[in-house]
């Protein structure tokens, strides 16, 4: 019982040390750090999708560029070109990334295993070309730019610092469901689906729908990310929204750890912090990430987040 | 649409499906020998094409014997990554997903490698053949495009010989169905898996110098070959080595069709839309029985 109440409140400590940490990081650091950190936001809120899917439901999404750009050019469209307000492109963005999330992930959710992470690349290409070839909405490679700071109640956030208060509370809010939603008995369904397909349909688990639900969700994340990135940047052109951009959220998912709710966090500043601190090795540094990548997959099979939860979280978690 | 445009598309559509046929066959052969998915299968076509470029301009080597050079290098950088990252996976029981990333980390590593070294211009290969052209029905196809389809053919048919009448073969097929049992019965496995990636090395290796002449060959252009390789792959069916070829071919026609009837920029959208609906339709591949999983 002694024992429980001290790593009650070490936790308490842990969690407490890491929230000041997080508040004071704009203060303390510098403008650069500040602008990467907004990215590792970003990307945290669309790779949580990513990394849902694989980890709960087992399913390889490589298709999460596609609805990212569409959050993207909506905030483009509609501020930009339309004068709406942002609000408006977030809900737009968000509601045509679940219809089109529906309409494709209906028919090949049906697949599984590789030829799903095929199907869904394919989406990612198909994506890509389309940005590119309608220009008269995306602006193909010459890009949209000019787009309005994004503001709140008046409080526009035209500085890093500003909207970094605005991501990364957004993400906690997307990590809080996502972890909300691994602890109830969809959750439970979803990994009985993963684990074993044909128990879980035999004990009434409607599998079919729930992956499409759950692509839906992720999509959602996705172009939530794309809106607040378009935003952010203010600048948006299709070189954004490839297949590599796809890989990388992929990649900060597994790095971060699929099965942990916080572990895309840890990913995401990995994929846009360590490359910032190899760059002073020169041209090299691509080549340097590369081979920390495969290290970190070779030695940290459960990601950053998994190797953390095993040896930490054990030891003071309630 | 007159003949000669058709039949010209048509050209460029076998002699492209076969370059993706030879590339789904190097990952095919690694999937059979290893269910492994070895995303940097593009890797090798663009280390072998641009080995095979250093050799002739650089050190003066003739055509053919950089062409070999470049093929076994392909098959010594297969070993190598068997040897290393994958074994090391391997240990610590990496499942599906966690090699998939690992070859694609390899795939960025050796990408961003040759831009270190060569950097990121196209380099141009001269054909088999040099630029000679073979006329029919007033549409012309490189004697090089003649070879590449020839060369890979003789791969097919070969690898079919090779897993269904020779020893080494039928146990590597062994190895990688049933490790433990083919291990009791006196077959070396870990022997046998390094084999396999040397054998999707030297066919990845192959298919890069038989590609460089066609379309040059430059740093970042493994990663699309791998999908492309990959999407015939499947297509065909992932266990049967015919099914590979058979797969690029009809991804090339449907893109070089797509070029001609609707538009150049389109080729990929109508590719990969068909390839989606293809999956659907025929879950177990366009030859395989019940060989492919997971359709």
């Amino acid at each position: 019982m002694q024992s429980s109440m001290v790593n009650r409140s070490r936790f308490a400590l842990i969690v407490g040390v890491g929230a000041v940490l997080w508040a004071l990081l704009p203060v303390l650091a510098s403008r650069h750090v500040i602008d990467l950190f907004v990215f590792a936001g970003i990307y945290t809120i669309a790779g949580l999708g990513v990394s849902y899917l694989l980890g709960q439901c087992g399913i390889v999404n490589l298709a999460q560029s596609v609805f990212y750009g569409i959050g993207a050019y909506s905030v483009a469209y509609f501020t930009a070109q339309h004068g709406l307000p942002s609000v408006v492109a977030f809900v737009a963005g968000a509601t045509l990334s679940a219809l089109i999330a529906f309409a494709v992930g209906w028919p090949i959710l049906r697949l599984s295993g590789h030829f799903l992470a095929l199907a869904t690349l394919a989406l990612a290409v198909i994506g890509q070309v389309l940005f590119l070839e309608w220009d008269w909405l995306t602006g193909g490679t010459l890009g949209i730019g000019g787009l309005p700071k994004f503001s709140l109640f008046g409080w526009v956030l035209s500085t890093p610092q500003r909207f970094y208060y605005l991501v990364w509370p957004v993400a906690f809010l997307a990590m809080w469901l996502n972890y909300n939603l691994t602890h109830s008995g969809n959750g439970l369904a979803m990994r009985a689906m993963r684990d074993a397909p044909d128990a879980a349909a035999v004990a009434g688990v409607e599998t079919h729908p729930l992956k499409v639900q759950m692509f839906v969700l992720s999509a959602i994340l996705g172009s939530l990310a794309g809106s607040l990135f378009a935003h952010y940047v203010g600048f948006i052109s299709v070189d954004s929204f490839g297949v590599d951009r796809s890989i990388n959220f992929l990649l900060l998912a597994v790095l971060g750890g699929v099965h942990t709710t916080w572990g895309p966090a840890l990913g995401a500043i990995f994929v846009t912090l360590v490359p910032e601190l190899l760059s002073r090795f020169g041209e090299i540094h691509a080549v340097l990430f590369a081979v920390a990548l495969v290290i970190a997959v070779v030695y940290l099979p459960q990601g950053f987040g998994g190797m953390i939860e095993q040896r930490l979280w054990k030891k003071y978690a309630p | 649409m007159n003949l000669s445009l058709f039949v010209q598309s048509i050209f460029a559509g076998v002699s492209n499906g076969f370059v993706y046929g030879l590339i789904g066959l190097g990952i095919a052969v690694i999937f059979r020998g290893t269910r492994i998915v070895n995303a940097m299968q593009g890797e090798f076509c663009v280390v072998g094409g641009m080995a095979a470029v250093l050799l002739l301009d650089h050190w003066g080597m003739p055509l053919a014997f950089s062409m070999l050079c470049a093929t076994l290098l392909g098959g010594l950088l297969g070993i190598v990554l068997e040897w290393v990252p994958v074994r090391a996976l391997h240990r610590r029981g990496g499942n599906e997903d966690g090699f998939l990333l690992l070859t694609l980390g390899v795939a960025f590593a050796i990408s961003a490698w040759i831009l270190y070294f060569v950097g990121r211009d196209s380099r141009a290969l001269p054909g088999l053949g040099g630029e000679a052209m073979l006329v029919f029905a007033d549409a012309a196809i490189r004697v090089h495009a003649v070879w590449l389809i020839v060369i890979s053919t003789m791969v097919m048919f070969a690898l079919k010989w090779f897993y269904s009448k020779t020893h080494f073969g039928l146990s590597m097929m062994a190895a990688s169905i049933d490790a433990d049992g083919a291990a009791t019965s006196g077959i070396d496995v870990r022997f046998m898996r390094t084999a396999t990636f040397c054998l999707g090395g030297l066919i990845g290796g192959l298919a890069g110098v038989l590609v460089t002449p066609l379309t040059t060959v430059h740093y970042a252009m493994g990663l699309l070959l791998t999908l492309k390789g990959f999407a015939a792959a499947i297509l065909g069916g992932l266990t049967n080595p015919f099914g590979a070829v058979l797969g690029g071919v009809t991804l090339g026609l449907l893109e070089a069709l797509a070029i001609a009837f609707v538009s150049s920029g389109y080729k990929d959208v109508i590719a990969m839309s068909m390839l989606i609906v293809i999956m659907i339709l025929l879950p177990n591949g366009m030859l395989g029985r019940r060989l492919r999983k997971g359709g």
